[in-house]
């Protein structure tokens, strides 16, 4: 019922005829998504930490607070207390600003996603096409990070990202086109419509399982985490990112968990769609169930090697992709 | 245009304090470099000045994962360099340490490899959890959980007590259990697969050639184990597998040793059935000896990492020289053959695969 | 076995070409009237192994190097560079392998004394 009334109440503001009211409640709506989303990634901060240290017999966290759910704020402080350093030959303002836009593009992807049915912020007929537009950026800002701090960990980093894109979007572009073809168009709220029967991740299995392949990658989730790669890079592109910036990088991790984990349930998994509980809590379940799959990945696999992503893109992706294309194709006109 | 980069000494995979210089074309390995000696401590200057039974202590931190091995195999020159026999009791309990010891270094090596293929460190903690049990037992029977210098002349400091057989034989039981978890985990594991398989291949002769030892050369197809072909102790009386694989390449190496782990447990339970009844406690530790005039002694053993040999020309009282064969000295310097021309990615499991400890390279 | 150094290289190719074919170690002993170089090799397949001893004057140390029969006495020709100062000829210029002395102090010399402060590069 709450979240019902805020949600009227915010899409009321929004469509407001005067456009100064507008553009003030849609700040508020992302100052409200930007909540939810420093919420999800710090619990999942710590439910990750958890997770792989029961897959590893430990016990995690479990000092800073009831059951160390204090930790990654105190991980927070520390880091946010810690001084910027940059090496002599790094380009200080583009490493600082691109680490700023790669937040900024979770958000706005995020903001992108109708979370309610109601209450769809941006809600118009491209929604799905941008989201994917956006999302190509964060490839390129990272290139950028890595390549500005003028280590050669960073640029090795920050290669292997450009390197990545080439092997997964191709595959991810006709998957999104298929998404569209199937619901009939390219709004997210549309592609949710679509499902109501049928969730795609049924209808077009193969389709589900490359894009969840490329949103890991797109993610920079084990065992595509070679822009980083911990023990071979050191940290890759994020080696000389430092306090304050390295705790957005941490965040980054987990918002982008957040998004991938809300555009598979989306697209997917019918989205909001289900009983009795309010949609937006449906979705946050589904994200949720989604999330934790990943992290139990993380805690199994090693990492792939990049001549072999590209490999999977090329060879196995990108004609699962088009023989889904296909598939889907024949099943909606047959 | 080669680039050229610069890993360690402080890194997360370099296995301790070393330094590889890598000279990359694009992603690619045209040359590394090892830089060693950030931890030469100069023990075999050392031992020149000490007397021979204060030494063992310095030999243990040699081979740091495996300490008792280096102990034993320096005990056993000057044994044999003062024609000190060992009880018979005393050798199958040297064996059934030495075996334990060789599984909890296996064990590390399985765990650190899977760390430096980039897993979370989940292999790490359960290669580490199943160590820790190994190390359990060692400590039972020695009183230490690392560095034990329970070796005497002659025998051992204390014998083993009541129970050790049983505690002993329940953990291999256990180990049988998990052995098998491990595989699933990792062999039935694609990626895991594609990035050992036909990475970092060490064909036979070159491995003959390069001079490396141990499970590195058994994976390239030599099946020379001092163990069977140089033995030493009741060795020659157990029935143990000819071990070798032909692959020669990483996953080859993580095999062998997983091979290796199961026959040491085969060992570990033959002996406990042959150790005969009596005492096994060697001399009080005298520092005094019998004198000894330039006795050149040579005594190899099969430490966890390869083939440990040390070459002592026994003086009066202390060691005249005493000059150490590392395996894993010449394992490493087989790196920048076996790297070559592979992806900078696996450069991490290749150097894994060798199981190198710093501080026994730079000794 | 004992060779001359002038015939260590010709002695270790005749040693390879008859089987002997794995380097084990090369290591030196200074034994401060004379110093010794020690190469052991095996016989991989009958597992035997053969010490070629070669015996060097102290005012005129040097070794031919064998790295192009056996490429395993690569660091160890090293090591005795830097132990012993015993040069090795047809080798390239060495970056040091395991200490950063200047060069004129061998620590594994007898006359290198233990404990004393030398100074370091």
């Amino acid at each position: 019922m709450l979240i019902g009334s805020i949600e009227s109440f915010m899409q009321a503001g929004i469509n407001s005829s005067d456009v100064l009211v507008s553009i003030l409640f849609l700040v508020l709506y992302a100052v409200l998504v930007s909540i939810l989303m420093s919420v999800y990634a710090y619990l999942f901060g710590w439910i990750e930490r958890k997770v792989i240290a029961k897959a590893q017999y430990r016990h995690g966290p479990n000092v800073v607070g009831k059951y160390g759910l204090l930790q990654n704020l105190a991980d927070l402080v520390k880091l946010i207390a810690k001084e910027v350093r940059y090496p002599s030959n790094a380009d200080s303002r583009a490493m600082a600003l691109s680490m700023i836009g790669l937040v900024s593009i979770v958000v706005f992807v995020i903001l992108l996603l109708p979370l309610t049915p109601g209450l769809a912020a941006t809600n118009f007929g491209l929604g799905l096409l941008l989201v994917f537009v956006v999302l190509g950026f964060s490839p390129l800002l990272l290139f950028i990070t890595g390549f500005a701090s003028g280590n050669k960990f960073g640029e090795l980093g920050a290669q292997r990202s450009v390197l990545m894109v080439i092997g997964y979007d191709i595959p991810l572009i006709i998957v999104v086109g298929t998404i569209a073809l199937a619901a009939g168009g390219f709004s997210i709220t549309g592609v949710i419509g679509a499902q109501q029967s049928l969730p795609f991740a049924l209808l077009m299995p193969i389709g589900f399982i490359v894009f969840f392949i490329v949103m890991l990658a797109e993610m920079e989730r084990p065992p595509f985490d070679l822009r980083e790669a911990d023990s071979e890079l050191i940290a890759g592109w994020l080696t000389d990112v430092s306090g304050p910036y390295y705790a957005l990088a941490l965040m980054l991790d987990y918002t982008r968990m957040f998004m991938g984990s809300l555009l598979i349930s989306i697209l997917f998994l019918s989205g909001w769609a289900g009983p009795l509980l309010p949609p937006l809590v449906w979705l946050l379940i589904k994200a949720f169930i989604v999330s934790l799959f990943i992290i139990i990945i993380r805690a199994t696999v090693v990492r792939l090697r990049i001549d072999k992503v590209l490999r999977l893109g090329w060879i196995y992706l990108l004609p699962l992709s088009i023989a889904n294309l296909l598939v889907t194709f024949i099943i909606l006109k047959g | 245009m080669l680039t050229r980069i610069n890993i360690g000494p402080i890194h997360p995979s370099t296995h301790g304090v070393l330094r590889l210089v890598v000279d990359l074309d694009g992603d690619t390995i045209a040359n590394v470099e090892p830089h060693i000696g950030f931890l030469h401590r100069g023990v075999e200057k050392l031992v020149e000045t000490r007397m021979y039974m204060q030494s063992p202590p310095y030999m243990e931190k040699l081979d740091y994962i495996a300490p008792m091995s280096v102990d034993e195999l320096y005990v056993s020159t000057v044994e044999k360099a003062l024609g000190i026999e060992v009880k018979e009791r005393a050798q199958y309990q040297r064996m059934i340490l030495l075996e334990l010891q060789r599984i909890a270094s296996h064990l590390f090596f399985i765990g650190a490899l899977t760390n430096d293929m980039g897993m979370m460190f989940t292999g790490f903690m359960w290669g580490f959890r199943d160590r820790e049990l190994i190390l359990r037992l060692l400590e039972e029977a020695t009183g230490q959980r690392m560095f034990y210098v329970n070796m005497r002349l002659g025998g051992m400091v204390n014998d083993f007590h009541g129970d050790f057989e049983q505690h002993v034989l329940k953990t291999m039981d256990y180990m049988e259990k998990r052995i098998p978890e491990y595989e699933k985990f990792l062999e039935k594991n694609p990626i895991f697969k594609q990035r050992t398989k036909g990475v970092g291949v060490l064909k036979r002769d070159d491995a003959i050639a390069l001079g490396v030892s141990g499970p590195v050369l058994r994976a390239s197809g030599v099946p020379y184990d001092v163990r069977r072909d140089n033995p030493y102790y009741f060795y020659k009386e157990l029935n143990f597998r000819e071990m070798s694989l032909n692959g020669g390449d990483s996953f080859s190496r993580y095999r062998l040793r997983v091979m290796e782990m199961r026959e040491s447990m085969r060992i570990i339970r033959e002996s406990f059935r042959k150790m005969p009844e009596g005492d096994s406690t060697g001399q009080m530790v005298k520092l005094r000896m019998p004198p000894v005039k330039n006795k050149v002694v040579t005594v190899a053993r099969e430490v966890p990492r390869g083939e440990e040999l040390m070459y002592m020309v026994a003086g009066d009282q202390k060691p005249y020289r005493l000059s150490i064969r590392s395996p894993v000295f010449i394992n490493l310097h087989a790196l920048n053959h076996i790297a070559k021309g592979h992806r900078l990615a696996d450069l991490y499991p290749i150097l894994g695969s060798l199981d190198v400890v710093m501080a026994d390279v730079d000794r | 076995m004992k060779v001359e150094r002038e015939d260590l290289g010709r002695n270790l190719s005749d040693m390879k070409r008859s089987g002997y074919t794995y380097l084990v170690k090369i290591t030196a002993v200074d034994y401060s009237d004379h110093l010794e170089a020690i190469y052991i090799l095996r016989n991989m397949d009958e597992r035997k192994d053969v010490s070629v001893e070669v015996k060097l004057a102290p005012t005129d140390l040097w070794l031919d190097t064998v790295i192009s029969q056996f490429p395993a006495a690569d660091w160890y020709e090293r090591e005795l560079q830097e132990m012993f100062g015993i040069l090795i000829k047809g080798r390239k210029a060495d970056r040091l392998l395991l200490e950063k002395w200047d060069g004129r102090e061998y620590p594994l010399r007898r006359s290198f004394e233990w404990g004393k402060d030398y100074e370091r590069m």
